[in-house]
């Protein structure tokens, strides 16, 4: 499968990289210290903090696999947006935003060194640094496999030039430059992606033509959850609540600094309150983009109108549905826009992860332990060579996930096991003054454990089992839900109990961290479109609508 | 750098002129004017951004300082 491009889809690709690169070149005045650097001084206006919080998610790997995950699944995938993301952007912008921003923490890691103690900051600075450099590499070892196979670009031309970009415009203006890059990005993917949306639904026979055709599992969200053996991702409502709805979605969402560093960057409390807010109305949309032209590539292979997909051991190859339907649907000029909107996802969550490991090894790591009390000119110096680095180590990743895939699978499923009970150790550690750092340390290595030994004891799909078989999951998606599950709750009750059994902090050194001794700006003379609370309001009951009308 | 709003709304500015200018061309699947219905709406949005741009800088409406 290869396209040929004209040369105004050239031009429309080089147009792109010549305008992140202005943007960076154009902030690079701003960056005079280690925190305009990486933390953009917190300046951001609340809009562009908003779209560069769910551009900086909203990598090729997820517009790409939402698609496939529409073909496959049909409708019930909008539960990773509607049930797996909404509530917890809720709940981290109206609960959790004023302690990450009235903490003055730098960064997550540091609101648990603030919060708990040196440990626990040590444990989530080290697995997320870790974690975000596996995470850039595999997106660069996706987008070298892509172009190669689309393009004809070798893998090394794909990799080395999007890392090169997304590096020079990151280096010139730190992390102002990434976000501000995100929210063209942001626009790019959408003006690239919702007229394949609206060509193939419409090409299907419309909502209406599709039902006709799909059965009825592939255009309903809740319809078929009551039991497993229902639908294709095997999965009951309990385990798609629980384990996708609130740990996985909250431990992602409100603890990952990836993205809690965007709304960290805005401009005021009230604007980090907001971010999340404003970031999930387009977000809640996002399915008709990305997960409907699945859905309707599915409808088109049925109705025999000329569209195709290659096969894969006898089955449509569904994660290029997305890049076949551009193919088929758009002609020169369009195919520029899309594959370059397809670059511009793969470089934004190139940059997220870039700039959120820089800051977290300068502050929670160099700082903390290689060289603190150093000059300001000294650690924006380091910030710029982790930037160096961490792109090198990422293009590296990326090389061997193309030698080891095995390797990144393996490492892709330690890091399931460390991030699963993150979120309990934040809301007991925001919400309960009573719980101290060694609980909290214990809790996360508690709940590490358990999410490792219910992989070990559980199969699925011939995944896990290492230990021995105790149960059998439907599919892998119910064992990554139900080990999540397992996990956080481990994490909970353990912290809980040892909690009880150690010394807390005086309250005096919880102020700005913990419910209770934080002050919250009021908002009674603000204007209600800036008040989290109706903002909170107004995003749940359009996101209940949307369930209804899908159910 | 003021505004990001002049950046991105001249990027879609010239890339919709770009597409309206390819209107001609078409894809297998289908017969509507892909190009031309894009390029309009880019156009659009970018000329509305730049628009918002302007307005900013004379009412000192922040953009992106």
């Amino acid at each position: 499968m290869r396209i040929s491009l004209g040369a105004v889809d050239y031009v429309i690709l080089s147009l792109y990289f010549v305008f992140v690169l202005g943007i960076g070149w154009l902030l690079r005045r701003r960056v005079q210290s280690s925190a305009d650097f990486l933390t953009s001084h917190r300046s951001v206006p609340v809009w562009i903090a908003s779209l560069a919080f769910i551009a900086a998610n909203l990598g090729a790997q997820e517009v790409m696999g939402m698609c496939a995950s529409g073909a496959k699944y049909g409708m019930m995938t909008s539960h990773f947006y509607w049930v797996g993301a909404i509530p917890a952007m809720i709940f981290v912008g109206v609960f959790m935003m004023p302690f990450y921003y009235g903490s003055k923490a730098r960064s997550v890691p540091e609101y648990l060194k603030l919060r708990f103690d040196e440990k626990t900051r040590a444990l989530n600075a080290l697995t997320f640094a870790v974690m975000t450099l596996f995470s850039s590499g595999i997106s660069m070892y996706a987008l070298g496999t892509l172009f190669q196979l689309l393009l004809g670009w070798t893998f090394t031309q794909s990799v080395v030039l999007s890392a090169a970009i997304v590096l020079v415009y990151t280096l010139l203006g730190g992390l102002t430059s990434a976000i501000y890059n995100e929210v063209l990005q942001f626009f790019l993917i959408v003006l690239g992606f919702a007229p394949l949306s609206i060509l193939a639904v419409e090409k299907a026979g419309g909502w209406s033509g599709m039902s006709a055709r799909l059965p009825a599992v592939m255009t309903h969200s809740w319809r078929y959850l009551g039991s497993p053996s229902e639908n294709p991702m095997g999965v009951e409502a309990f385990g798609m609540i629980a384990g996708l709805g609130f740990v996985l979605s909250f431990g992602y969402w409100c603890t990952d600094f990836l993205v809690v560093q965007r709304a960290m960057a805005a401009n005021s409390m009230s604007a980090a309150r907001r971010t999340p807010l404003i970031a999930a109305f387009p977000k809640m949309f996002m399915p008709f983009i990305v997960i409907v032209p699945g859905i309707a590539a599915v409808a088109l292979l049925q109705a025999g109108v000329g569209y195709s997909l290659p096969l894969k051991g006898g089955h449509p190859d569904y994660d290029l549905a997305l890049t076949t339907l551009m193919i088929q649907f758009y002609p020169s000029g369009m195919l520029g826009v899309g594959l370059t909107a397809l670059m511009a996802s793969f470089m934004s969550g190139m940059a997220g992860n870039v700039t959120a490991f820089n800051t977290v090894f300068t502050y929670d790591l160099y700082q903390s332990y290689v060289r603190p009390g150093a000059t300001d000119a000294h650690y924006l110096r380091v910030a710029k060579i982790t930037t160096l680095v961490g792109v090198v180590i990422s293009i590296a990743t990326a090389y061997l996930a193309q030698q080891y895939n095995n390797i990144m699978d393996v490492l892709q499923l330690v890091f399931s096991f460390v991030n699963a009970p993150l979120f309990a150790t934040f809301l007991l550690g925001m919400f309960w003054k009573r719980s101290t750092g060694h609980a909290a340390f214990t809790g996360l290595l508690a709940g590490t454990t358990a999410a490792a030994l219910t992989h070990g004891l559980t199969v699925a799909e011939g995944k896990g089992g290492w230990i021995s078989v105790v149960h059998t999951f439907p599919s892998t998606m119910a064992q990554n839900f139900w080990m999540a599950i397992f996990a956080w709750s481990t994490c909970f009750v353990l912290t809980i109990a040892v909690s009880l059994a150690t010394v807390p902090k005086a309250e005096s050194e919880l102020r700005g961290l913990v419910y209770g001794f934080t002050d919250i700006p009021p908002e009674e003379n603000e204007p209600w479109y800036r008040k989290p609370g109706v903002l909170a309001v107004i995003v749940g009951v359009a996101v209940i609508i949307l369930n209804a009308i899908f159910w | 750098m003021d505004d990001l709003r002049v950046p991105i709304g001249t990027f879609f500015a010239i890339v919709g002129v770009i597409l309206i200018a390819m209107s001609g061309a078409h894809s297998p699947l289908t017969e509507a004017p892909v190009n031309l219905y894009a390029g309009l709406s880019m156009l659009v949005f970018g000329a509305v951004m730049l628009w918002l741009a302007y307005r900013g800088s004379r009412t000192g409406v922040p953009g992106s300082k």
